[in-house]
């Protein structure tokens, strides 16, 4: 919600500069963005009371004095005879209503509530609306306009089960079902209270006379409705977080007033509907328990003096004021006298955890994942939600992508995905693993803990192994290591896949509580990170490999080019490794192959750019004695 | 001059994968926990609304029981935890303080978009003693943070709004560019938690708090986009041996 700083400045007895505000603002808990003198709030759902100027500039006087400015019209209102009927008072216990009549709409707004439009960036409606917007802004009441020529009949008010299509003043047509708070008129419902009115009663700019209607639903009525009915409403988002029920005959005669500064006023009648403020709400004046919450040492003068500041009464007890809904316990007080004071400037005191609980010797799932990452695998975390259904998959009442409404029985689904995404992106080597708790409906749900891995392509990219593709027989040694009965190994057909690469897919999925583990249960150990290393991000744009074998006859010359290229490292170069060595004995030549791997992060490099990268890389090796390298024309 | 038969096979390099950065960082943070005292519990991703609101004072008509912030499964029977907290509760009513629990893992939240998953993983802690006050907390707190930036972090802390805490705070630190970053939120457990977990509120009092996982990732990897962690690229796991 967006406030101007010089509007705060109307309800404060100092001139505190707009920063000083914001730093206040901070220590009281309001969080907010300060630019060009306008305050973008975010608060807090418990402080429905701060959604305006007056109700902001409130909270600040314990810092710059809070004065209440506003000019509201004293004068003579008549007794408006209304047939109107609430029939829900529970959702709503008092509704007010004013008829208004002007000569003539004005052509041009005063200053103060032009500056709202303008600064805020609120769209001007008509004469009524605008001032109604105002009004919610300036002091916290939402109130609705009736164009009165168009309430032809009496008017009811009622919580109720509706199935009917609903115009709203805004030309959008909602399905109204379940239980809305209506304003109906000729069994049609004209309203939808606390949130918006209905497009065949609004005001609009001829209106002359209007019917404003002020009330107080309560919080639990209105929730959830503008998500349901996709409609942004500001004084639906006032209302869901609560409304001072005691302000509507002082916000009804500042409506007045706001009118009367811009025209000419015929006829003014207004409509109580009688209501008594719910017993006072009180609490235990307990200064040492709120010392006790806190741990601080405030005295009672302080305490009293900071209550007041907040507008609370104190006599024997604490009197919470009408527009603090969030206040009940000893633990509220100690917070708003926390915020007073300054969460900061509470001293800090040292705290030594006491722990009766026992620690239990447990299997370390740790040990089992650092087994698997000693092979080459990597730990992957998917998301549970999944597009195929099995006989005992959780289904989502409410998913966000109605394909993906099941939750995941088997983690293989989502494996087989990482294994296509990394070889989609030119990866030969693919060896995942996953650790997740699982969750299926018999007739109850549970829960099974399992992992599971994938893997296919070649067994590594060192040059023992590079030639190598990854098969039962190397999955059968991991497996050995860490379950006393080694479980099934799947192949994966790769016929119902969205690939061309032919590499076989291995998967295996195990069940952590029913296997035997060969690894020893024991107090766990947190493996804490020594040293983090700064990511780097990742290219989307695809990689090229080339690959180059050197026969070398010098034996010193083969530790330099090793060397050379372990250091090596240059722009577009993703990865070098040497998948090819080789000795032989009868002609003393050393064969290396190595790999070199380019990817840009802005583009995907062509044939010519790889070109130029490699005789770059290239060249000072060829020029050490005895190196060649066969076919290297041909290959450029 | 070294011949040919001296020369040896070249090293083969490491190819050793790699623990996934959340979990690398949430057994960092669940490790510093348990030096301070903290004992690990665990708990249900599919919990019933008893235990993820109601226990933990998040009434009826609070927003974030809503259709639109969280998952329910199976004809509204039951919900994916929108927190770690409701695990703190389970373990809270099966003891006798003083108790200091932590837990870790994954929640759900009904959002997807540039910054927020609907999956991502929490951390938090919880102790419940005789004299718990507000002052303990900003004392842990403090320390906690150091252990995981270091010692000279600048901390503020900020009145805050959590429905089973009370006095609630949110803490930020201060980041090289000179920017306040939201990092934590912590408080006084509401006394009304602990009622509901059957402990006597006049003689004992508690302190909570909690950490995105994530966060602390991004922040300590300088990894910008959260999204990246679930992508599950191999070009992405292996910078994180």
């Amino acid at each position: 919600m967006k406030i101007l700083y010089k509007d705060l400045l109307k309800f404060l007895k100092q001139e505190p500069s707009a920063s000083e505000i914001s730093e206040s603002l901070y220590q009281l808990g309001h969080e907010h963005i300060l630019s060009n003198e306008i305050f973008d709030m975010e608060f807090t759902p418990n402080r429905g009371d701060c959604l305006s100027a007056m109700g902001l500039a409130r909270d600040l006087n314990i810092f710059f004095g809070y004065k209440d400015s506003l000019e509201i019209y004293e004068g003579k209102i008549e007794r408006f005879n209304f047939d109107f009927e609430n029939f829900s008072k529970e959702a709503c216990p008092k509704i007010s209503f004013l008829n208004i009549v002007i000569d003539e709409a004005p052509l041009k707004y005063k200053d103060y509530l032009d500056s709202y439009f303008i600064n805020t960036g609120q769209k001007k409606n008509n004469f009524f609306a605008d001032i109604s917007n105002y009004l919610s802004y300036e002091m916290g009441q939402p109130s609705h306009c009736f164009d009165s020529t168009k309430i032809t009949s009496n008017v009811t008010f009622e919580k109720k089960v509706c199935d009917e299509k609903f115009n709203t003043l805004l030309g959008t047509e909602i399905n109204l079902t379940e239980e809305n708070c209506v304003f109906s008129m000729n069994g049609k419902i004209i309203s939808l209270g606390g949130i918006l009115g209905g497009a065949d009663t609004a005001c609009s700019n001829t209106t002359k006379s209007a019917i404003v209607e002020f009330a107080s639903f309560r919080p639990e009525n209105i929730l959830g409705k503008t998500v349901k009915y996709n409609i942004n409403s500001e004084a639906a988002y006032k209302f869901e977080r609560g409304v001072d029920i005691a302000l509507q005959e002082k916000a009804l005669r500042r409506f007045i007033q706001i009118v009367r500064d811009h025209s000419n006023v015929v006829s003014i009648e207004a409509q109580y509907n009688e209501y008594t403020l719910e017993n006072k709400r009180e609490l235990r004046l307990d200064v040492d328990k709120v010392n006790k919450i806190l741990g601080t040492s405030i005295s009672k003068d302080e305490f009293v003096e900071f209550l007041i500041s907040l507008g609370f009464d104190i006599n024997k007890n604490i009197e919470i004021p009408s527009f603090r809904n969030d206040i009940e316990t000893d633990n509220d007080i100690a917070e708003e006298i926390a915020r007073l004071i300054g969460y900061n400037k509470i001293q800090s005191k040292e705290l030594q955890i006491r722990n009766k609980i026992k620690k239990e010797k447990k299997l370390d799932i740790d040990d089992i994942k650092e087994k698997f990452t000693e092979f080459g695998f990597s730990e992957v975390i998917n998301l549970p939600f999944v597009t195929f259904k099995t006989k005992d998959s959780v289904v989502i009442d409410n998913p966000l992508d109605k394909n993906k409404k099941f939750l995941r029985t088997s983690l293989k689904e989502s494996l087989v995905n990482n294994l296509l995404y990394n070889e989609r992106r030119q990866n030969d080597s693919i060896k995942l693993f996953e650790f997740s708790d699982i969750y299926s409906k018999d007739n109850q749900i549970t829960k099974k803990t399992k992992l599971a891995f994938i893997a296919s392509g070649r067994v590594s990219h060192d040059y023992l192994n590079f030639s190598k593709k990854i098969d039962k027989k190397f999955l059968d040694k991991i497996l050995s290591q860490i379950f006393v009965e080694v479980p099934t190994i799947e192949e994966i057909s790769r016929n119902n896949l969205d690939t061309k690469i032919s590499d076989k897919i291995f998967y295996v999925e195990v069940d952590l509580h029913k296997s035997q583990i060969k690894l020893p249960k024991k107090q766990k150990e947190y493996s804490r990170i020594d040293k983090f290393n700064t990511y780097k991000s990742v290219s989307e744009y695809p990689s090229s490999s080339r690959d180059f074998s050197f026969s070398i006859s010098k034996s010193h010359v083969v530790n330099e080019i090793i060397s050379y290229f372990d250091g090596l490292s240059q722009e577009n170069l993703k990865k070098v490794f040497l998948f090819d060595f080789y000795k032989n004995e009868k002609t003393n030549e050393v064969k290396l192959g190595y790999r070199l791997v380019f990817q840009s992060f802005t583009k995907t490099l062509s044939d010519n750019e790889i070109r130029e990268h490699v005789l770059k890389i290239l060249k000072p090796v060829l020029r050490k004695e005895g190196v060649e390298i066969p076919g290297f024309e041909s290959l450029l | 001059m070294s011949s040919f038969d001296d020369l040896g096979s070249p090293i083969i390099p490491q190819s050793k994968g790699s623990f996934h950065p959340i979990n690398q960082i949430k057994e960092h943070l669940l490790g510093i926990l348990s030096d301070f005292g903290f004992e690990e519990v665990s708990g249900p991703e599919i919990e019933s609304e008893e235990f993820n609101f109601d226990m933990l004072n998040i009434k009826e008509t609070h927003p974030a029981r809503q259709m639109h912030d969280t998952f329910y499964v199976e004809e509204k029977s039951m919900l994916l935890r929108t927190h770690t907290s409701p695990v703190q509760i389970r373990s809270m009513t099966h003891s006798k303080p003083p108790f200091a629990f932590s837990s870790a893992g994954k929640v759900y939240r009904k959002d997807d978009d540039s910054t927020h998953l609907p999956m991502f993983h929490q951390i938090e802690g919880i102790y419940v003693d005789k004299d718990v006050n507000f002052a303990n907390l900003k004392d842990l707190i403090h320390k906690i943070i150091y252990m995981i930036f270091d010692d000279s972090t600048r901390i503020r802390f900020r009145p805050s709004y959590f429905p089973f805490t009370e006095p609630s705070a949110e803490v930020d630190i201060l980041s090289e560019d000179g920017k306040w970053l939201e990092i934590l939120g912590c408080g006084i457990v509401n006394p009304k938690v602990l009622q509901n977990c059957k402990i006597d509120s006049e003689e004992f009092s508690g302190l909570a708090f909690g950490l995105g996982i994530e966060r602390i990732a991004m922040l300590k990897f300088g990894v910008t986009d959260i999204r990246e962690f679930y992508k599950s690229n191999l070009d992405f796991l292996n910078q994180f041996k």
